[in-house]
């Protein structure tokens, strides 16, 4: 699915900042991307890349007291998944509550869509628990719930944050293969946001690609596994311990990524990177592959080379 | 056939659960039942399961900070369990533990160099000065720098921590290093960084692992043999390429099948593995697998399996592979690779 084809969301230059005593530093910056009906884009990168501040900028959920959103444009239609369940309140009423909050439905109506939807999100036996509390169900159960919530306005798009990440991986496939039957059946959107690769290597259909607050590779998936550009996302890609085969050596990235008030100006992977140029001073732009417009990257380096490949 | 440094016979451990108001229910969860697993000398041994499959008691348990119920463990032909506290602390300067969480296993209010010398002051290992001559040499062992000694925990990162956690682990030259899910907390580029330590340190010192991990991709990139537990039993053991390329039990390739691998050509198969892992406080009658299992048969909802030796070093409890068919290993495997 191409990003042209009716973006339902359109992400836009975001630039968001956070005081650290005092002192405004930029969490990510300039982000741009865009999400399709019926498309996953995978948001991956490790902690402190910025993906997290990403999803909360675009819900406009950034803390006010020490965070703002200082450039960019959000376009959008849609609701999140960013939400957690309250302990002390049977699962099925929380269900409903978004319900009666966000549509016109009440009462026996909204109890029975809630129904319909723990249901949807196959809660075993959904009308007995339905009034059980959030610490009866097991992790997938609750995140099915989670999931069941955030359909209950029929949303255009879902953002997921890290949403299978505490679960088992034989539980975390069923919540995989639940995510990926939503978004056939209703075409919605979904920004999967992750820091496991193989994640994304199942559900995405694009990939963008964080470091240290900048967006640095966006790719259709297998494009990105199969020609990673950005010397980061190939050594990230190299570090992976497989179980499908023998990869031989691990190749780790040394270094670590610098501390937020200590952010280079320019490309902020220069000190880790086996490419690095006197250029890389200096903010790369992200462009598009000649050979793939819809590969794009960010670096100096690796651009110019393919500009003098094609 | 070696002798191993460390033998684990029949090692069991039950916990007492208090449910019901004020507690006035009991249950007993069987954590660990009847595990056996040997391992020899500079071998990485690995232990995978998903939570609450009874992974890290048994961990625990060799090194006696759980005390099993019953069960024999041998540290190079000597009785861990029997032995009395003189003994033990002596077997403990063989045998040390990594934990999962270099965050809160450091004492926040005492210098990394005050951490690793405590466990060679108690062993007597040297004068102060030679101690702290040892604590230099750790540090440097773990690709740390030697100034890190006069800092505190809360100074260094997620993976600068584990490092510590490992110094603080070969302090006393230990034989076994017990890792309990040492690379969990970790992104994946430092995770690469520490397992590449890891194996150094193997490689060097000749040291032997178990490895306790829920990460298949961790356990083969480490390990050179590997046990699966489910619900506190180990249900199948074998050597590692073979037994992720070729699993024989079903929850193996369940588990298998739902490990993402990073290629979308090889998409997580979103299983039919249906319903949620059952307690181990009430354990499915016969083979605890079967309410999951797309195999399951008339005898699994009654019997526990029995475990079958199908190969040299490879062994299974499954029903599917009866006593006596061991020879047929290749056969008997290849309709069941093909499962949905």
């Amino acid at each position: 699915m191409s990003e042209a084809q009716h973006p339902s969301l359109v992400v836009d230059g975001l630039t968001t900042a956070f005081r650290v005593e005092g002192r405004w530093y930029d969490a990510i910056r300039d982000v741009s991307f865009s999400v399709a009906k019926n498309e996953t884009l995978a948001l991956v990168g490790e902690s402190g890349c910025g993906k997290s501040i990403t999803a909360l900028s675009i819900m406009g959920l950034v803390p006010k007291a020490n965070g703002r959103i200082t450039a960019g444009r959000v376009l959008l239609d849609g609701r999140d998944l960013v939400t957690s369940l309250n302990p002390v309140l049977p699962i099925g009423f929380q269900v409903a509550e978004a319900l009666r909050y966000h549509t016109a439905l009440a009462g026996e109506a909204a109890r029975a869509r809630a129904l319909a939807l723990l249901e949807h999100v196959k809660i075993p036996s959904a009308a007995r628990r339905f009034d059980d509390y959030p610490h009866q169900f097991s992790g997938g159960m609750r995140q099915r719930v989670m999931i069941a919530i955030a359909l209950a306005c029929s949303p255009q798009i879902i953002l997921a944050d890290e949403p299978t990440t505490a679960l088992d991986v034989t539980i975390q496939a069923q919540v995989l293969a639940l995510l990926a039957e939503l978004k056939s059946e209703t075409g919605m959107a979904m920004i999967f946001i992750t820091h496991n690769l193989g994640v994304v290597a199942s559900i995405a259909d694009r990939v963008a690609v964080m470091y240290a607050g900048d967006l640095i590779e966006i790719a259709p998936v297998e494009e990105l596994f199969e020609h990673p550009m950005h010397p980061y996302t190939e050594a990230l890609l190299s570090s992976i311990p497989r179980v499908d085969r023998d990869a031989g050596d691990l190749k780790p990235i040394a270094g670590q990524v610098p501390p937020i008030t200590a952010m280079p100006s320019g490309c902020r992977y220069a000190d880790r990177c086996p490419l690095r140029v006197p250029r890389c001073a200096k903010m790369p732009p992200l462009v598009a592959l000649a050979v793939d417009p819809k590969h794009r990257v960010r670096c100096w380096v690796r651009a110019a080379e393919e500009s003098a490949n094609a | 056939m070696k002798k191993p440094l460390l033998d684990v016979r029949n090692l069991s451990k039950t916990f007492v659960a208090r449910r019901g108001f004020m507690g006035g229910k009991s249950a007993v969860v069987h954590a660990v039942s009847d595990v056996s697993f040997s391992v020899t000398a500079g071998e990485a041994f690995g232990l995978v399961g998903e939570s609450g499959c009874g992974k890290s008691t048994t961990g625990r348990a060799i090194l006696r900070l759980v005390e099993p119920d019953s069960g024999t463990v041998l540290l190079k032909g000597e009785d861990v369990l029997g032995a009395n506290p003189r003994r033990l602390r002596a077997l403990r300067r063989q045998m040390q533990i990594v934990f999962q969480d270099p965050y809160s296993s450091l004492n926040p209010r005492r210098t990394i160099g005050q951490t690793l010398a405590e466990p060679m002051a108690v062993h007597r290992l040297g004068t102060a000065r030679e101690i702290v001559e040892a604590v230099r040499k750790v540090l440097a062992e773990v690709g740390m720098p030697i100034d890190a000694a006069d800092k505190y925990p809360h100074e260094f990162s997620g993976g600068q921590r584990q490092r510590i956690g490992i110094a603080r682990a070969l302090a006393l030259q230990p034989e076994l290093i017990v890792a309990d899910e040492p690379v969990s907390a970790l992104d994946v580029s430092i995770q690469a960084q520490i397992l590449v330590l890891l194996r150094g340190l193997q490689q060097r010192h000749n040291l032997s692992f178990v490895l306790i991990s829920h990460d298949l991709g961790v356990v083969r990139h480490f390990c050179s043999t590997v046990s699966v537990m489910y619900l506190g039993r180990i249900v199948e053991r074998g050597p590692v390429p073979e037994i992720f390329d070729e699993p024989l039990h079903p929850y193996t390739r369940a588990l298998r099948n739902a490990s993402p691998v990073p290629d979308p050509k090889a998409k997580v198969i979103m299983a039919k593995l249906e319903g949620e892992v059952a307690s181990a406080l009430s354990p499915p009658s016969g083979c605890h697998f079967h309410p999951r299992c797309p195999h399951v048969m008339d005898i699994c909802r009654q019997v526990y399996p029995s475990w079958v030796e199908v190969a040299p070093d490879r062994g299974v409890a499954c029903h599917l592979y009866p006593a006596g068919a061991g020879a047929i290993v290749g056969e008997a495997t290849q309709p069941l690779l093909r499962m949905t």
